[in-house]
């Protein structure tokens, strides 16, 4: 793989990064819906993944995202709404026309053919690019994924991550204009999982191709993406890029979702400092969780009597510090290696920190107000 | 920009749709109905070889010089003599009184009371010859296990009209069970034209195939479900009642509901074996039909049709219901025929698999070595080529009217080859229909299946006025050859056969494969190509295999076709010769046992050296 690939990444990815430009987005869901009978598998869906982006749906099974997937491919059509790639329409197109490289959780390896004539299957219908033999293309494949000698080998022979592999060559192999990876890794034990993540995330860099990722697995979703939809019952309930999912989750579903989080819920009892129209001033407010009276910040529209949820994240919950600070049980903590998963009960309410140190019997814990995050638009 | 260097994989080729060439539109739109177009030619070749034809025959049941009446079937409903005491059910009778009639000492079963109650005797042998078996099958390890698995499917192709040369042989006047008596010193038995023989000859048949799809769902029985209920406090025999039984059962069901809806329907067994004094309802539509009585061999035709439909129907509906679906991840591990220790436990069941085992081998080698034994035996009892020498000079000498060998051997390899390359593109493609989901879909299958439950008679006979008399289309007259009629007609016979080997393969591919191949570029009829037939090639082959066996055996519309002089086949030969001498029959049931073993070693080579092409 030449360096001008290299080159190319780099102008991929300043311009993803950049602010929304005229092009139209490489691939894009305009009130999309697909209905099984009287259920919507994904309910009037709109998104628009960025030419060169890593963008990745994630969500609980049952969610929508292995057919919001599917609709993109073609191997589905919505029952509503309009699929487009680079602002045409694709209604009507069969996958085999769309230019999109598929890769399947179960890898789907052709048996009856070798490695490399998986690999090569695709330049049936599709020119290797010119100067380039069709024997040259799968070679160039499997170095890419690090497999040059398995072309002659027989996909039963290969170990779960390298079919994983292979069958990433073969989705690449006709230079597809999209790519999509529907649970790729979900077979492969955890530490493979977290090598082959790298490796995909590195050839789709070099490659620059846009790519739509389906996972279930939000910690996989972060680590590898521009940005993640979190899916929800047939709908996005957040797109954005990782840090922003984490930090400022858009809805309680999202702050549980996505990593550990603690959440509470409770009514205003008083609003505190950045009088109206002080915008930059901080604002706090007190919510009275459980008769305990928590401060947290707040924008203007927050009034006294409203009732608002917001979470903390387990690393903001310190021992002993902090602004709003409770006194709650150890009820089981969980050794992780690096920090201990410490769930507490404070009030029939299970809060989880992370320490260093073992902790046990009646301890009190706190966090700052600028560490809690309010979720927007929660009806609790 | 990074379009580089994907435009270049790609070709460089602008492929957005709307600058997508006409032309490529077009191709697509063709490739789309590439499928369409090999349905609608399988469609019409079912429509002129098995629903116009059968739709000629049954139509006269009803109409009568021209009127629509249903008196024809009123007639046949109220005559004793086709459904016994229940007729007089239907001719308004008490029902108390039919009761009582048919609980009688003398009651009359009627041609179609006789009908269901031989099936239902035979489903009963088979079912009790068949569970040992697939008992031996799937829980014992042995050597030539597998092989024995394989063979169970040989009976169930086997010419059925050589089986009952076979029977004749074992079974007749001087068959080989009273030879062996009379070596013994006891009285001869004669079980020819008994229901004995019939239902035996039926158990030689079915027991195999209950035995075959029990075993199948005996081995998808998962061992750990087993091991939880012995976890939780079962016996093995409680756990086998409550575990494996409930997942075995369906298919011994299936077994029975199929081995029923076949004997119902048997015609060449009964005929040789039964003649016209124990004639089944297939035997009396070909008598009506030999009669010219057209318009009541049509009504009795439906009777059977319906019968056998319902009671299809009627498992079917049980079928879904109790569907269990439960793929064994780890089947249940089989034991050695050797017992481990001498315990009652150990001992009893292997002592019972040996006492089954020298039934059935008796059973289902008997009819066969007999046959093979009788074609060298002499009337004295001394071993002769005198039957082989007679088809020789038959062969030699023999006037145009009668029946020669050669010709036969070439017929029945000529329309075996014709129907298997006929049949199998239909069964491929019906497969393919029925394998893929949209509304319709069962009626698809059930159109298709149909011809598994018609009569072969009324197909024959209807072949035979439909085509072979010929047809006035338009002002236009055309006219099929008695040959390219029994052609078309063992192509429908066999046809369904292809479907089933190979649609179980296409309906168990993972769908991930075909979409992976369209992902990649290929339309949806090369994937079919490249991906799916690659695939189920195995049971492409068995299909074949399948085809041609069904055709070489078929008898039962074979013989109202070749009424002719020229278009006769081996079933057809031994029939002709076994109501005169049974010699030159064995004879020639031994050739076409030849011809047999060696077509499937042949198809067996074709298809493994093509895999995967």
């Amino acid at each position: 793989m030449g360096s001008e690939r290299g080159a190319d990444s780099t102008d991929a990815a300043g311009d993803s990064d950049g602010a929304p430009s005229d092009d139209p987005p490489a691939v894009e869901l305009d009130g999309v819906t697909k209905r099984y009978g009287d259920a919507a598998a994904v309910d009037d869906v709109s998104l628009a993944v960025r030419e060169g982006e890593f963008f990745t749906l994630v969500g609980p099974s049952g969610c929508g995202k292995t057919t919001t997937l599917r609709l993109i491919a073609g191997f589905e059509e919505p029952t509503t709404g309009t699929v487009r790639f680079s602002g045409e329409s694709v209604a009507g197109v069969p996958p085999e026309d769309r230019d999109v490289g598929v890769v399947f959780q179960n890898y789907a390896l052709f048996p009856h053919m070798t490695v490399g004539e998986n690999v090569g299957y695709g330049l049936n219908f599709a020119d290797p690019p010119e100067g380039t033999s069709r024997d040259e293309r799968v070679a160039e494949l499997l170095e890419l994924v690090d497999l040059p000698d398995a072309a002659d080998r027989d996909p039963e022979s290969l170990s779960g991550g390298q079919r994983q592999r292979v069958a990433m060559a073969r989705a690449l192999a006709p230079g597809p204009d999209l790519l999509l990876l529907d649970e790729p890794m979900s077979a492969l034990d955890a530490q493979l999982r977290e090598r082959l993540r790298v490796q995909v995330r590195r050839i789709q860099s070099e490659l620059g191709i846009t790519t739509v990722y389906v996972t279930h697995d939000q910690e996989e979703a972060l680590a590898i993406s521009d940005r993640v939809a979190v899916m929800r019952d047939g709908r996005p309930e957040q797109i954005a890029p990782p840090r922003t999912v984490y930090r400022e989750p858009s809805s309680r579903f999202v702050a549980e979702f996505v990593g550990d989080n603690n959440v509470f819920a409770g009514r205003v009892v008083d609003v505190e400092g950045g009088e109206a129209g002080d915008e930059d001033a901080s604002r706090t407010v007190g919510v009275d969780v459980g008769g305990e009276v928590l401060r947290v910040e707040a924008d203007e529209g927050v009034v006294s009597g409203d009732r608002l949820a917001f979470c903390v994240r387990p690393e903001y919950l310190r021992i002993g510090e902090g602004e709003n600070r409770v006194r709650a049980t150890v009820a089981s903590a969980e050794f992780l290696g690096e920090t201990t998963r410490v769930t507490l009960d404070w009030g029939g309410r299970d809060l989880v920190v992370r320490t260093r140190d073992p902790l046990s019997g009646e301890v009190v814990v706190g966090f700052d107000p600028e560490d809690a995050h309010v979720i927007d638009g929660d009806e609790a | 920009m990074s379009d580089a260097s994907r435009g270049a994989a790609s070709g460089g080729a602008d492929d957005s749709p709307a600058t997508r060439p006409l032309r490529e539109r077009v191709a697509r739109r063709l490739r789309g109905r590439l499928l369409t177009a090999l349905a609608v030619v399988t469609s019409a070749v079912l429509v002129a070889a098995f629903y116009y034809p059968v739709g000629t025959v049954l139509i006269e049941a009803v109409v009568v010089d021209g009127v629509a009446t249903l008196a024809v079937f009123a007639e046949l409903l109220r005559d004793p003599f086709y459904f016994g005491e229940l007729a007089r059910l239907f001719a308004g009778e008490s029902p108390l009184a039919v009761a009582r009639a048919l609980l009688g000492p003398d009651r009359r079963l009627g041609i179609v009371g006789f009908t269901a109650y031989q099936a239902a005797l035979s489903t009963v042998a088979s079912v009790a010859l068949g569970l040992p078996a697939a008992y031996l099958l799937a829980r014992f390890e042995f050597p030539g296990r597998r092989t024995l698995r394989s063979l169970t499917i040989v009976p169930f192709v086997l010419p059925s009209i050589m089986v009952a040369v076979g029977f004749v042989a074992t079974f007749g006047a001087n068959g080989t069970l009273n030879r062996v008596l009379g070596a013994l010193g006891l009285p001869p038995v004669d079980l020819m034209f008994t229901l004995q023989a019939i239902v035996i000859a039926h158990a030689f048949y079915n027991a195999p195939l209950v035995a075959r799809v029990t075993t199948a769902a005996w081995e998808s029985v998962d061992a750990s479900a087993v091991e939880t209920a012995r976890s939780l406090g079962a016996g093995p025999v409680r756990a086998f009642f409550d575990v494996v039984a409930p997942q075995v059962y369906p298919a011994v069901l299936t077994g029975a509901a199929l081995t029923f809806v076949f004997t119902f329907g048997t015609f060449p067994i009964v005929l040789a074996l039964g003649g016209f004094e124990l004639a089944t309802v297939e035997v009396f539509v070909y008598r009506l039909v030999r009669d010219l009585n057209y318009a009541e061999a049509a009504a009795l035709a439906i009777v059977e049709l319906l019968i056998s439909l319902g009671v299809l129907l009627a498992y079917l509906r049980y079928e879904a219901r109790n569907a269990v679906s439960s793929r064994g991840v780890r089947p249940l591990p089989r034991k050695s025929l050797l017992p481990s220790t001498p315990t009652a436990r150990e001992l009893l069941p292997r002592a019972g698999l040996a006492v089954y085992a020298a039934v059935a081998a008796l059973l289902f080698l008997a009819p066969l070595a007999s046959m093979v034994l009788a074609s060298v035996t002499g009337g004295d009892g001394a071993l002769t080529l005198d039957h082989y020498r007679f088809l020789l000079d038959r062969q030699r000498t023999g006037a145009a009217f009668q029946v020669r060998p050669w010709p036969a051997i070439r017929n029945s390899l000529a329309f075996a080859s014709a129907s298997t390359l006929l049949a199998l593109p239909m069964g491929v493609v019906v497969a393919v229909l029925t394998t893929r989901r949209y509304r319709g879909r069962k009626l698809v299958d059930a159109a298709a299946m149909a011809p598994l439950a018609v009569s072969g008679i009324i197909v024959g006979l209807g072949l035979l006025r439909g085509l072979v008399f010929g047809v006035e289309i338009a002002g236009w007259r055309f006219a099929a050859t008695g040959a390219a009629a029994i052609v078309v007609a063992h192509a429908v016979a066999g046809y369904p056969f292809v479907v089933r080997t190979v649609a179980p393969g296409l309906e168990g591919l993972d769908r991930s494969l075909i979409e992976s191949a369209r992902a990649l570029g290929a339309s949806r009829a090369r994937v079919i190509r490249d991906v799916e037939l690659p695939l189920v090639w195995p049971g492409v082959v068995a299909g074949a295999a399948f085809a041609f066996a069904i055709s070489i055996g078929e008898f039962t519309a074979t013989v109202v076709l070749a009424t002719g002089a020229d278009a006769y086949t081996m079933p057809v030969a031994i029939e002709r010769f076994i109501g005169r001498r049974l010699g030159p029959a064995t004879a020639m049931g031994v050739v076409l046992l030849v011809v047999t073993g060696l077509s499937f070693v042949v198809i067996e080579r074709l298809g493994g050296e093509t895999r995967g092409l």
